[in-house]
């Protein structure tokens, strides 16, 4: 029998953490370390109920463990939102193709993201901050809903104090215990002084904050192939076979989910 | 190049189903269908493609992905349209990471088309009513029997194997057997008017048309028929349940098929919809995977409920 990769590999929670009222991230043990590179995906496997495709959230440099930040948005994340520390799950991975790395070295990285979009950013930013010396400048820009809706609240003035330059803003506030900038997250372009010429900007969120903070890289002169998106759709084979995460010629799962927008921008209804 | 007479074809379909189940075409009024070999069982190769593609011997429409004892069978009797369908599927399914459930210990013995159904399109795409590689044996018929080619080492050695049902075919086995398929040709190219596209220009113009899928999708119930029916269309549904992981047939028709968690949905709307079948097999497919997502059986348009002529579809795309 050839090697089966619909079988997943058993893990175990070690730790579950509140993140929002509906964001909760999980420490995974898999058996056999799943070594992914960040930006790649896994397939979140509840034994006997069902499976999802989820990108780690913390650093490719952490090979024995890995997190998962996870938004209860559907019935098979309902389930895992249920799952408590011990519990045994199964994951397939890692899956497609993660962050260009080797492109982004010597530049200044721009990370755009957007509410339970800042899981995959994350991955993204400790593996950047773990070479940091390999890239001229680490800038965050995050906005969410509320405060309430912010993830990672108790990490923003770690990943401060390791390098990265963070801007953060909030749709709305309607208790008034936000003290920063009120807005849609591209609002933040107006905080910092960027070089999009020389840039890399790397996007995740919501669709229609991914379509109009993607809109507004290319605005203010970044080029398309060095905008790099994490595009979500519902992988279910996640090896491109079952053809769900059909994206134009693409399958997400194989040839992403990372893509640089040169390479998407012209099909229809990526931002869908 | 081999020759088998009607007689010795009786011995070797006998032969064969002692190593593998063998399935082959059989007709029902005026329609075909797969039939499991049983000895003493009237094979003939005649006619043309059977309703249901050959696809789903090699994979079924739900199965639990488990480990299971294989059977290895045999298709006598697949036609060339069914054999396009399948290298795509191959290429889908046996890239890598390979699909360990896919059933690729099998014998292929391809016939060629001796009659044209109804339906049958495979000249409009410049394919052709009979196969030309892929296959480990093609039968093609001739007066008293086949002329046989073989196309892999699996067929050279069931030959050998079975040398005494085989003579060396003649000049005039050959001679017969480019006539008999210069008129197939002719029958299924006359029966659509002697209309040949060019694919590729054809995927360029469904890519830039919205009007005529907005007007044939009209009557499209979003059934999944025609992909269900379709000889190259490889979708599945990764299940997780109670028996573990299961595989179901699905359909990019549904509409429930591109939505992710959260509700968005790229073809939540029909037209999309129905016009991201023609983008998969005639842009997406050949750009990706080096083949077209059609063969011409026109087992979709046999299969429609909304009475939509995929043919002419494509025909009309073309010709705007």
């Amino acid at each position: 029998m050839k090697p089966d990769p619909y079988k997943p590999v058993k893990a175990e929670i070690l730790d579950v953490r509140d993140e929002t009222p509906n964001i909760k991230t999980f420490v995974l043990k898999p058996e056999i370390p799943i070594p992914f590179k960040t930006g790649q995906f896994i397939q979140f496997t509840v034994f006997g109920e069902g499976e999802a495709p989820f990108t780690p959230s913390s650093s490719h440099f952490e090979t024995e463990k890995f997190e998962v930040t996870i938004m209860k948005a559907g019935r098979v994340t309902e389930k895992i939102h249920g799952l408590k520390k011990g519990d045994a799950v199964g994951i397939r991975g890692p899956l497609g193709k993660g962050y260009p790395l080797n492109e982004f070295e010597g530049k200044e990285v721009l990370i755009l993201g957007g509410g339970v979009g800042m899981a995959p950013l994350r991955s993204l930013l400790l593996t950047l901050l773990h070479e940091k010396e390999k890239y001229k400048r680490i800038v965050l820009l995050y906005g969410a809903k509320t405060p309430d809706d912010i993830v990672y609240k108790d990490e923003f003035s770690n990943w401060r104090k390791m390098g990265a330059e963070i801007f953060q803003s909030v749709d709305r506030c309607e208790t008034g215990k936000w003290q920063g900038k009120t807005g849609v997250v591209t609002c933040l372009f107006d905080e910092v002084k960027l070089n999009p010429e020389q840039g890399v900007a790397i996007v995740c969120g919501p669709p229609i904050m991914m379509k109009f903070g993607t809109l507004k890289l290319i605005e203010i002169g970044y080029k398309p192939q060095n905008i790099f998106l994490s595009m979500e759709k519902n992988m279910s084979c996640g090896i491109g076979k079952c053809g769900h995460c059909a994206l134009g010629k693409f399958f997400v799962c194989k040839d992403g989910p990372v893509f640089n927008y040169s390479e998407i921008k012209d099909i229809e209804g990526i931002w869908e | 190049m081999w020759f088998i007479s009607d007689e010795n074809f009786k011995t070797f379909a006998d032969e064969i189903s002692k190593e593998y189940t063998l399935y082959f075409p059989v007709l029902k009024e005026t329609r075909y269908n797969w039939k499991k070999y049983q000895k003493d069982d009237e094979i003939s190769l005649d006619g043309f493609r059977t309703d249901l593609p050959a696809k789903y011997f090699f994979y079924a429409t739900q199965e639990e992905l488990r480990q299971k004892e294989k059977t290895p069978f045999a298709v006598l009797g697949m036609r060339a349209c069914d054999l396009e369908g399948l290298k795509l599927l191959k290429k889908i399914y046996l890239d890598e990471p390979q699909d360990p459930y896919f059933r690729d210990e099998n014998l292929i013995i391809t016939a060629d088309c001796t009659d044209c159904g109804e339906n049958c399109f495979c000249t409009v795409l410049g394919k052709k009513p009979y196969a030309e590689d892929g296959f480990d044996l093609n039968f093609s018929r001739t007066d008293g029997g086949f002329f046989v080619q073989t196309g892999t080492q699996k067929g050279n050695a069931l030959i050998e194997k079975l040398k005494e049902l085989f003579i060396k075919a003649t000049e005039e086995h050959k001679y017969s057997v480019s006539r008999r398929r210069e008129e197939i040709l002719k029958k299924v190219s006359e029966k659509n008017n002697n209309q040949e596209i060019v694919l590729k220009e054809l995927g360029e113009k469904i890519e830039k048309n919205r009007e005529v899928f907005e007007e044939f999708s009209k009557t499209c119930v979003s059934c999944s028929a025609c992909t269900n029916i379709c000889p190259a269309c490889f979708c599945f549904f990764l299940s997780e349940g109670a028996k573990g992981k299961i595989r179901y047939a699905d359909s990019c028709q549904f509409k429930g098929y591109a939505r992710v968690a959260g509700g968005a949905n790229p073809r939540k709307e029909l037209a999309p919809r129905f016009k991201h079948r023609f983008l998969c097999k005639f842009s997406f497919r050949p750009q990706m995977q080096e083949y077209t997502g059609c063969t011409g059986c026109g087992r979709c348009i046999d299969g429609c409920q909304g009475k939509i002529d995929f043919k002419e579809v494509i025909l009309k795309v073309y010709e705007t």
